[in-house]
């Protein structure tokens, strides 16, 4: 009984130990400096990592099928610069966040294309693309930034009510994917072609088609990350965003999205996102040093992938002794 | 079908490799405009090549510089200009560099990345016998080589000297800095210090981080500041880029209505921010003046009239009472319209 009772505890230990981080961290915080607390720097947190946690969604479901996105970063830059421009051509709203996520999909629709029907490694497509996304941008806009947007700064400073519409945004992304993971056929097979592709295929799934569809997500994703990046800075910058992919996947390997593929999910990426950016902003309102800044980061991560590779190992130990234990048993019998 | 598939991409790839070709060469064409033919203009005049080596085209400041010096270039019949982009990466730089002394160019002119990393390569092209300017930021002392330049230290200090009298007593100020190891960044924040902080220790540093010229990267230190601190009297920014940042986090805010912002570049936004009252200065480092210089030293140095030149622009600080006249050549060059 008591045995099963410490099964319980480590499994849900292990299942929510990110939270508990997260909250452990959200405590300290609070300790560390009084500002922490306030609706004002909570609203900011949030409002700040916006942008990164809607590309770590997009990276999340992409990992998890055993793919990933290195081109985030240069594709947002495009379509955020391709939206801007198209609301100073048009002074349509809905037109520039339609333009901004239709680039989005385009390039990760080529994302795709490499991957999946020309068998590119993700890493080495998503690496073209970086190059290349970004030079259009600095092609398109000759280097030069796009200033005076006028209203199009209501995507990423406006507010509905009380609540700023970066994170309306952030929500809606949050549920989407928490809903598409969780409660679809698609979401399932995005776990079963990462964890193992062969057996995917074998059990009669178009994994192509899964690759196809989760690129075109992330594509959708990051072309409105785009649109509220540009808006919150107010202006077009095509040499923007540069290394955003990286602090997306940073939050989905923190949130306990596995680089090998087939584990991973939308509430635990969330978790990762605020863990970054509750130590980011605690960092920078006690003002830690620039340098330290990057020395703890960097530890995060080297953590997060430890912790990750480690319990992988502990998986595949698990497994073989089960496999040990039939075979023994089978051998008495 | 698949084999027919992949064929039928390859071809797309090619196509758009060759199309992609053919409007650089346009555009070459389009640089030297009054060229007849390569060697000679319609004079009969000898025409020089030169190879400008831009640190980056993804840095706003340095495409600035590179869409000057190209226009500046057509009012050379002489000069045959080809702009090539570093990409912010020294081996990629260094690499441009020899590939110009293989293709024998008349002389090149080089945006350093890193000045250390880039000064054997100016050496080598000296060493071969072809001119070589260093510009934005120059690489001092190397015997044969000239250099076009903004003083980094000055155009901090312009603001700094301005802000001795402006800033109030004991106030509380943030500093944000360009990339450490930056020459431009690192003399412009030991000017400050020289010419403001240590002429007035009543001021306190509440924040200082290194925002890599960003705007985004300045703006989410801003609001942490704005949240840890009850008071912030002024931004001083290494560049405009960064001040523009810092701006954006409280323009609604009236409790920050006063507040004092330096800058650095001149860039368009800024002049625009001066404008409307809600930037102080910023020195302007006109990316025009260094192509103008660039062109007349490259001039000189290509028909005899000159060896070797070092010569710096102007370091004007830009206040509300004479933006307009940069306004004026911001609108000029289509950066504000």
């Amino acid at each position: 009984m008591s045995l099963q009772k410490n099964n319980v505890l480590s499994t849900v230990t292990k299942k929510y130990s990110i939270f508990m981080i997260l909250f452990v961290l959200f405590v300290i915080c609070s300790f560390a400096n009084p500002n922490f607390l306030t609706a004002n720097n909570l609203t900011n947190i949030s409002r700040q990592l916006a942008v990164t946690t809607i590309l770590a969604f997009g990276q999340t479901m992409l990992i998890i099928s055993g793919m990933l996105d290195l081109s985030q970063g240069s594709v947002l830059a495009l379509s955020g610069v391709f939206a801007v421009s198209t609301y100073k051509a048009t002074g349509s709203l809905i037109l520039s966040m339609l333009v901004g996520i239709i680039t989005g999909v385009v390039c990760n629709f080529i994302n795709a294309i490499m991957v999946s029907s020309l068998k590119t490694p993700p890493f080495i497509a998503t690496l073209a693309m970086l190059t290349m996304a970004r030079g259009v941008a600095l092609l398109f806009t000759k280097g030069q930034n796009i200033l005076q947007l006028g209203d199009f700064i209501v995507f990423g400073q406006g507010s509905l009510g009380v609540i700023p519409i970066p994170i309306i945004f952030l929500i809606v992304i949050a549920i989407l994917t928490w809903y598409i993971l969780r409660h679809t056929r698609f979401g399932r097979s995005l776990y079963a072609v990462g964890g193992n592709e062969e057996a995917s295929v074998a059990s009669g799934i178009n994994v192509s088609r899964v690759k196809y569809k989760a690129f075109i997500i992330n594509g959708i994703f990051v072309g409105i990350a785009g649109v509220l990046f540009m808006s919150r800075v107010n202006a077009g910058l095509p040499n923007g965003a540069v290394g955003f992919e990286m602090t997306a996947l940073t939050a989905a390997i923190i949130g306990g999205t596995s680089f090998s593929g087939g584990i991973g999910s939308a509430a635990g990426t969330l978790a990762g996102a605020f863990i970054v950016g509750f130590l980011d902003n605690i960092m920078n309102l006690t003002n830690v040093d620039s340098y330290m800044q990057q020395i703890v980061r960097g530890a995060i991560i080297a953590l997060a992938v430890i912790y990750d590779i480690q319990s992988k190992n502990r998986r595949t130990k698990s497994a073989l002794g089960r496999i040990e234990d039939k075979e023994n048993k089978s051998e008495k019998a | 079908m698949k084999k027919r598939r992949l064929g039928f991409i390859s071809m797309l790839l090619a196509a758009a490799l060759l199309a992609a070709c053919g409007t650089t060469g346009k555009d070459n064409n389009d640089t030297a405009n009054n060229t007849s033919a390569a060697g000679s203009t319609s004079a009969g005049e000898k025409q020089y090549k030169v190879a400008y080596i831009a640190r980056a085209q993804s840095d706003s400041f340095a495409a600035w510089l590179a869409n000057a010096v190209k226009e500046e270039s057509t009012k050379y019949p002489n000069i045959k200009l080809d702009v090539f982009d570093g990409e912010a990466n020294d081996e990629k730089e260094n690499s441009m560099i020899e590939n110009a002394i293989t293709n024998k160019y008349d002389l090149v002119i080089i945006q350093p990345n890193n000045g250390e990393a880039q000064r054997p390569y100016v050496e080598k092209v000296v060493k071969a016998g072809i001119f070589a300017i260093t510009t934005n930021a120059r690489i001092s002392d190397i015997e044969g080589a000239s250099s076009v330049d903004a003083n980094p230290y000055e155009q901090a200090a312009v603001n700094a000297r301005a802000a001795i009298n402006q800033i109030p007593q004991n106030a509380n100020v943030v500093v944000l800095d360009g990339p450490s190891g930056n020459f431009h960044a690192d003399e412009r924040r030991k000017s400050w210090q020289a010419e403001f902080f240590d002429k007035r220790k009543d001021v306190k540093i509440v924040g200082e981080q290194i925002a890599n010229w960003n705007k985004d990267e300045a703006m989410k230190y801003m609001e942490d500041w704005v949240q840890a601190n009850d008071k912030i009297d002024a931004v001083i920014s290494m560049n405009d880029n960064m001040a523009a940042g810092a701006i954006e986090v409280v323009k609604d805010n009236p409790k920050y209505k006063d507040l004092l912002v330096y800058g650095v570049d001149g860039t368009a936004e800024a002049c625009l921010l001066i404008q409307e009252g809600k930037m102080t200065s910023t020195c302007m480092q006109s990316a025009y003046d260094l192509a103008t210089k660039l062109l007349d030293t490259s001039n000189k140095l290509l028909t005899g009239a000159e060896k070797q030149i070092d010569t710096d622009i102007g370091n004007p600080l830009v206040t509300k009472d004479n933006v307009q006249e940069f306004i004026e050549m911001h609108k000029k060059s289509g950066a504000i319209k």
